[in-house]
């Protein structure tokens, strides 16, 4: 027999819970007329069922990483790509922060003041860092 | 060197600016998108939480102060595969609201435009007029190269996403309204046949009867709220995943007003749903 799938297994968690449902419905309901001993029988097997419905919510969360693996690799690899897309954009900013402190830095080698090339190169530096 | 003239400068400039691409509708949904699924962090309820109280409801119902056990290993990792799709479908939403947020191809080049007017070189001289005309000739067809390449990735990684990202949307769907919201209706069909067995106990007086009543009123309201919000979340991962749908539907007529407004649309539901979550955590 197959395995059960993630869908599957909470659809049973939601029969068992249903079944739970009514064992409740009916206890409450007969309160008056159930013997003492009845009473807790039907407590027992209204906790046993919630139990396994409880548990089989729980087995259908972990089953979803068997029918999500593939999605999982394929989604995070473009989410990479993404990025590298995004980071690559970015760096046209970068570059052409770059050309406006190198322009700066000519422009101070040319006008030889040697604190201008001091401050150019900081900049140049701070940018290129970032 | 020889200069454009400014007709030709004009055309030049109104045909480059025409193969511009708005892509605001896109980065709308996709921001959207990423504050839905966001909504994951307010949730506040997991699977190990679930397990927990339910440890802690066994105590109380057997009156147990000395035993600890509590074994929620299955439980964590229901969590831990629940966090894995939600990390990489909001990994995927940041990466495509940032390629698309139009700040991202918006050059600046100000500082360079005037270190060439201002900067001293010697016996060339620059002129400022022509700076700023080839600066602004070289800013549009920056942005053109750079929204061209930007457009077409988009595409690229939208028509690849569609078919993953809405499985993993509608298994994140699963775990959370309906795995554990299904959790939070073992709890209350647990909560009410432990208090219904209280207010049935001859021993018990009325007054601790009616404590019992409040007790149980109070569990009640503290299920209805976290189900509400499993519920809304859930209702949120729907939108992103019908307006995903039509995102990829209208992938190759981005610039068409029918695709604008669509997308804008379900930015606007997913605004709307956004609030109402936030609502329900105060």
């Amino acid at each position: 027999m197959a395995r059960l799938t993630a869908h599957q297994v909470n659809e049973l968690a939601g029969h068992f819970l249903a079944v739970a449902q009514a064992i409740g419905d009916y206890r409450y309901q007969n309160f008056d007329t159930l013997t003492k001993a009845q009473n807790r029988r039907l407590r027992e097997s209204h906790k046993r069922v919630l139990d396994y419905s409880d548990a089989m919510y729980t087995r259908s969360a972990i089953l979803v990483m068997e029918n999500t693996q593939s999605a999982l690799t394929q989604v995070a690899e473009l989410a990479e790509q993404i990025m590298g897309s995004y980071t690559a954009l970015q760096n046209v900013h970068k570059a052409i922060d770059i050309a406006s402190s190198t322009v700066t830095l000519g422009a101070s080698i040319f006008s030889k003041n040697p604190q201008a090339i001091l401050n150019s190169i900081e900049k140049l530096r701070q940018t290129i860092k970032a | 060197m020889k200069t454009l003239q400014k007709p030709t400068l004009i055309i030049l400039m109104a045909s480059l600016l025409s193969a511009c691409v708005s892509l605001k509708h896109v980065h709308d949904f996709s921001s959207a998108s990423l504050t839905g699924v966001q909504g994951f962090n307010e949730l506040g309820y997991s699977f190990e939480s679930h397990c927990k109280a339910n440890c802690r409801a066994a105590s109380i119902r057997n009156l147990n102060i000395l035993d600890e056990d509590c074994d929620c290993t299955s439980d964590q990792m229901a969590d831990s595969v629940t966090l894995k799709i939600y990390n990489v479908v909001q990994g995927y939403f940041d990466g495509l609201t940032k390629l698309s947020d139009k700040t991202l191809t918006n050059y600046k080049t100000d500082d360079l435009q005037q270190a060439l007017i201002e900067g001293d070189f010697g016996s060339i001289t620059v002129g400022q007029k022509e700076v700023t005309s080839y600066s602004k000739i070289s800013g549009v067809l920056l942005r053109v190269f750079t929204d061209t390449y930007r457009k077409n990735k988009l595409k690229g990684y939208v028509k690849e996403a569609n078919t993953p990202v809405l499985q993993l949307l509608a298994f994140l769907k699963l775990n959370i309204s309906s795995n554990l919201q299904g959790k939070l209706n073992v709890r209350r069909q647990r909560a009410r046949s432990y208090h219904f067995d209280l207010v049935n106990d001859s021993t018990l007086s009325n007054y601790e009867k009616a404590r019992v009543v409040k007790a149980y009123h109070n569990e009640l309201h503290d299920i209805d709220q976290k189900q509400v919000k499993l519920l809304v979340y859930g209702k949120t991962l729907d939108t992103i995943t019908e307006g995903h749908q039509q995102l990829f539907n209208q992938i190759d007529h981005l610039n068409e007003a029918a695709a604008k407004q669509v997308l804008y649309q379900y930015a606007s539901e997913l605004g709307t749903m956004i609030t109402e979550l936030k609502k329900v955590n105060e």
